[in-house]
């Protein structure tokens, strides 16, 4: 074992190699209610008890399979959710507590960037529309100047200005998310989470948007957390990757070294789960396959989550939780046997 | 051991949608044809059955399976052939599957419908065939309802329905694409050992370049409904020849990659097949591109044993591509 | 943003796709064209507005005006639709009518939609205590006679009240005070579905107050389906009215009411049939007329959006 000795205190929000964090999460939980009220207390557990912090300027990777939880932990950071209980601070605003004109005030510097490029943007409105009404909405510019500065963020996306009066449907994959893209940079936020942008969009299309979106942040020094599925990706566009399994985080650290020894056994068997374009190397790798399914988020196995399909479950695995402390400088990991696999 | 043959020259109507497709494939092998959405990769495979969906038609070309030719066949031969000899796999296991059915049930019936099993021997065979595509505790789980099935497993009873006939040939159309990375490699893994099993031929349909690398011998690249580059998958992959292929293959991140290198983006978009650009479809979104480009299209010509692609320059006379692409 | 060099190339797609442009009224008109009874059922209810425009200015007689000839005279040249049992022209009769019709109608249409969207807005936006209590409403009302109460709203408010005179009014306003919640249930759906959509979601995070959200992201985007639902409001009112007035419930004579005209021949239907079959007949093809629009309508605005 390679682990240093253990300082089982540090969380990652207390990472000493993270200078200035932006963002903290503190414990976050969110509980979502199933069957509704008259069937028992059955609760989804999507966000359980996540602590996550994100420095100024970088890019942290929140990479996991579907329903683990990855979306709504982006959507209760921004607080499109509500959160059952912890805390999300924001520089020094706590954003589960700030309510009304309070909230939206903050909305200035936080933007999301969705998923469905079909979906999030509002079918009856042009896209000058849709890009100046941030604008509009915080009265930061009108009329000729909110023309000039929605034209100028159309140029900076990589999207034709003269396109200002066209309605969404006709545009493409691609181009419907650079609008979306455009919409949340017209603000000049400084942070943008990013729910899943280009696993909707054609191969090719893809690398023009995570190419964009590499650019964009390092001409306005953006913090992204940028959730996918798709731990190539992930890897790519982040500093730092977090893994998600079941409304927990399992791994976190550089996607370097998260490469090159992953700690937590589900970090490792993704890893090897994704194909590499190259067939002498995918004829010498062999996927670690997972044994049975993924439990269900209403009723996940006690004690460390992953010990129902870990290939390297001992008997301490299913009956004390292993915290997510620092492992190595700047690594953490939520396993007992932590870089064993 | 029968030698499986299949040729096509399709084109459709007004619109195009695949033109002038020639491949064969033979038992045992494993194609992926790799193409983004609108390449014409699914409807080449869907022409292989003839299920190619109104008001499209076969319009020119001869799909040949064995001695047969599949567009001359008459409805019932092709009822037979689609059932014993080819079957399908699709992207959505849960639009395919009637959900008000058993698991079981459908599974036979797949093979009931069909004549080489009578009722009784389909009954019989229905656990063995769930335990073939790795169903775990099958006996107890034929009597459950689709819903009951997790993703990955209805896909495996999808395939345990189009394998249960023992086709020579299996069509995989996107298989894994809404499934998660850790249930797609453990039925890539399934595919790769049925075709084995059944000593069958595969075609797996994907945009995933990668999931080819991993599974086939053969990489049929498609693009506005032509093949633009093929040949065996080693080849495609360690020397392309096409700068799409080229391109593709530089412009998803590996999870392996050691340098963070710029990702290489296609310009543009795929053409609309219903405005097809003069010349090589591909020029608009060509960074390689010579006057020829415009005007004359290029044909399929040989680049390596084995490896054919649709292109006047050739990657391999480009110096230092990856500069002149980032460019 | 400051003036920094151009890092970030403007892409090729720029000049290869350009769009087409097609909003989405144009493309409702383009599929409503394709559907023949839709465009019948249009194009007789423009002349039934024609027609109605032309009774305010002109009518070969007065809609009043008795004895203009003989008692029950069928179908002739002067009067191609004949004489009533007060010798009216029935031609004249129709076409006041007409109008009649289309302002309980659309006056309806109107009312309803004042009441339900509104209603349905706020509960399906706000949810909640809100939703319960409107849902609450909505469903109370669902259980009550609608007919019968509409019947005492129009005594009360009328008759026993001499609130709002016995007219298009009163009628318009008794139907639609019994007959708003199918607009406000629609309402109340797409808004609880379009409120979790992504879009409305990013208005959030651009920070739209909640009138921006309702007004600007869900209620135009909700529109199709009420439109359909208003026209298919339009001839359940026109029954109702034509409904009351045939049982002298509704507006007071000499109105050219074609329920009051189907009424009035109803006596002598062995020996004039045409007094009510005129009215009848117009009625109808009305009905069939709104009804086939609504069809149209519905599939023309079909949820599933383009591509």
């Amino acid at each position: 074992m390679t682990a240093q000795p253990a300082q089982p205190s540090i969380t990652p929000t207390s990472d000493p190699t993270l200078k200035t964090p932006l963002v903290r999460v503190e414990n976050l939980v969110k509980h979502f209610p199933v069957g509704g009220g008259l069937f028992g207390r059955a609760v989804v557990h999507a966000v359980d008890g996540v602590d996550l912090a994100i420095a100024a300027g970088e890019t942290l990777g929140l990479v996991g399979e579907s329903g683990c939880g990855k979306s709504t932990l982006g959507r209760v950071i921004v607080r499109l959710q509500p959160a059952t209980s912890g805390h999300v601070y924001f520089e020094d605003i706590d954003l589960t507590k700030v309510r009304g004109e309070k909230l939206r005030r903050t909305r200035q510097r936080i933007q999301m960037i969705f998923q469905d490029p079909y979906a999030s943007l509002n079918p009856r409105m042009t896209v000058g529309d849709i890009v100046s009404e941030p604008l509009r909405n915080f009265g930061v510019a009108k009329g000729r100047k909110a023309e000039q500065k929605v034209q100028e963020v159309m140029r900076v996306v990589g999207l034709n200005p003269n396109f200002v009066n066209r309605y969404p449907h006709e545009f493409s994959g691609g181009q419907r998310q650079r609008i979306g893209i455009a919409r949340a940079l017209v603000l000049n936020p400084t942070f943008i989470v990013a729910d899943e942008p280009v696993s909707a969009l054609d191969v090719s299309i893809q690398a023009q948007i995570v190419n964009l979106m590499e650019d964009l942040q390092s001409r306005f020094n953006l913090t992204f957390l940028f959730i996918a599925h798709d731990l190539s990706v992930v890897r790519h566009i982040s500093d730092r990757v977090a893994v998600m399994y079941l409304g927990k985080i399992v791994e976190i650290g550089p996607s370097d070294s998260i490469r090159d020894k992953p700690l937590h056994p589900y970090t490792k068997v993704l890893e090897s789960s994704v194909p590499v374009p190259d067939p002498d190397l995918e004829a010498a790798r062999k996927p670690i396959l997972l044994k049975g399914e993924i439990p269900s988020p209403v009723n996940p196995p006690q004690a460390c989550r992953f010990h129902t399909r870990c290939p390297i479950a001992q008997p301490i695995c299913s009956e004390v939780e292993p915290p997510l402390e620092m492992k190595e400088t700047g690594r953490f990991a939520a396993c007992h046997f932590a870089g064993q696999l | 051991m029968q030698d499986l043959r299949v040729q096509f020259d399709v084109s459709g109507g007004p619109i195009t949608a695949v033109d002038g497709i020639n491949f064969e494939i033979d038992r045992g092998e494993i194609v992926g044809i790799v193409g983004e959405s609108g390449s014409g990769k699914t409807m080449t495979a869907l022409s292989l059955l003839r299920l190619i969906p109104e008001p499209g038609k076969i319009t020119s070309g001869r799909i040949l399976y064995g001695e047969k030719d599949v567009v001359e066949m008459t409805d019932e031969e092709i009822r037979e052939f689609r059932g014993n000899e080819v079957a399908m796999i699709f992207q959505d296991p849960m639009t395919s599957l009637n959900p008000v059915l058993r698991v079981g049930f459908q599974v036979e019936e797949a093979m009931a419908a069909h004549s080489r099993f009578t009722r009784k021997q389909a009954h019989d065979r229905v656990v063995p065939m769930l335990q073939r595509v790795r169903i775990p505790a099958a006996k107890d789980r034929v009597r459950d309802y689709p819903h009951q099935f997790s993703g990955g497993m209805r896909q495996r009873a999808m395939i345990a329905m189009g394998v249960s006939n023992e086709p020579s040939l299996l069509i995989a159309d996107e298989p894994t694409t809404a499934l998660d990375v850790t249930v797609q490699a453990s039925i890539i893994e399934l595919l790769r050992d049925l075709s084995r099993e059944l000593r069958a031929a595969v075609i797996l349909i994907t945009h995933n370049m990668a999931l080819v690398a991993s599974l086939c011998n053969r990489v049929i690249v498609m693009y506005a409904g032509r093949i633009v580059e093929q040949g065996p998958t080693r080849a495609i992959f360690k020397n392309p020849q096409h700068p799409y292929t080229w391109s593709l293959l530089r412009s998803m991140p590996r999870v392996d990659e050691v340098e963070k290198e710029r990702l290489i983006s296609i310009k543009g978009l795929p053409p609309d097949l219903g405005r097809m650009p003069p010349g090589c479809k591909f020029h608009p979104r060509c960074k390689f591109r010579v006057d020829r480009c415009l005007t004359e299209e290029p044909p399929l010509g040989e680049v390596g044993p084995g490896q054919d692609a649709r292109c006047w320059v050739l990657m391999k006379n480009i110096e230092n591509p990856e500069a002149e692409a980032l460019k | 943003m400051a003036q920094a060099a151009p890092v970030i190339q403007p892409d090729l797609e720029l000049t290869y796709e350009v769009p087409e442009q097609v909003t989405l009224l144009t493309d409702a008109w383009r599929r409503i064209r394709r559907n023949r009874l839709a465009l019948v059922g249009g194009v007789i209810i423009v002349l039934l507005f024609v027609v109605a425009l032309i009774s305010i200015v002109w009518t070969p007689y007065p809609t009043w005006l008795q004895a203009v000839g003989p008692t029950y005279q069928p179908p002739s040249a002067a009067h191609p639709l004949g004489l009533d049992q007060a010798g009216r022209d029935i031609l004249s009769r129709i076409m006041g009518g007409a109008l009649i019709t289309i302002q309980v109608g659309i006056g309806s249409a109107i009312i309803l939609c004042l009441i339900g969207i509104p209603l349905g807005l706020l509960a399906g936006f706000y949810r909640g205590k809100v939703d319960t209590i409107i849902s609450f409403f909505i469903n109370i009302w669902y259980g009550i006679p609608d007919l019968l109460v509409a019947l005492i709203l129009v005594f009360v408010l009328s008759d026993a009240l001499h609130l709002i005179p016995r007219g298009v009014l009163v009628i318009v306003i008794a139907f639609s005070l019994t007959r708003w919640m199918d607009v406000a249930r629609l309402v109340r759906g797409q808004a609880l579905a379009l409120r979790e959509r992504e879009f409305v979601e990013a208005a959030r995070m651009s920070g739209a107050r909640d009138a921006a959200l309702l007004f600007r992201h869900i209620f135009p985007n909700a529109l199709g389906p009420i439109i359909v639902q208003a026209t298919f409001a339009i001839p359940a009112a026109v029954l109702f009215e034509a409904f009351l007035s045939f049982l002298g419930l509704g507006l007071p004579p000499p109105t050219p009411s074609w329920g009051a005209m189907a009424s009035d021949g109803y006596h002598g239907m062995d020996f004039a049939p045409h007094i009510v079959l005129a009215p009848t007949i117009a009625l109808s093809i009305t009905l069939m007329a709104f009804n086939w629009l609504g069809d149209g309508l519905r599939d023309a605005f079909d949820p599933r959006m383009r591509r």
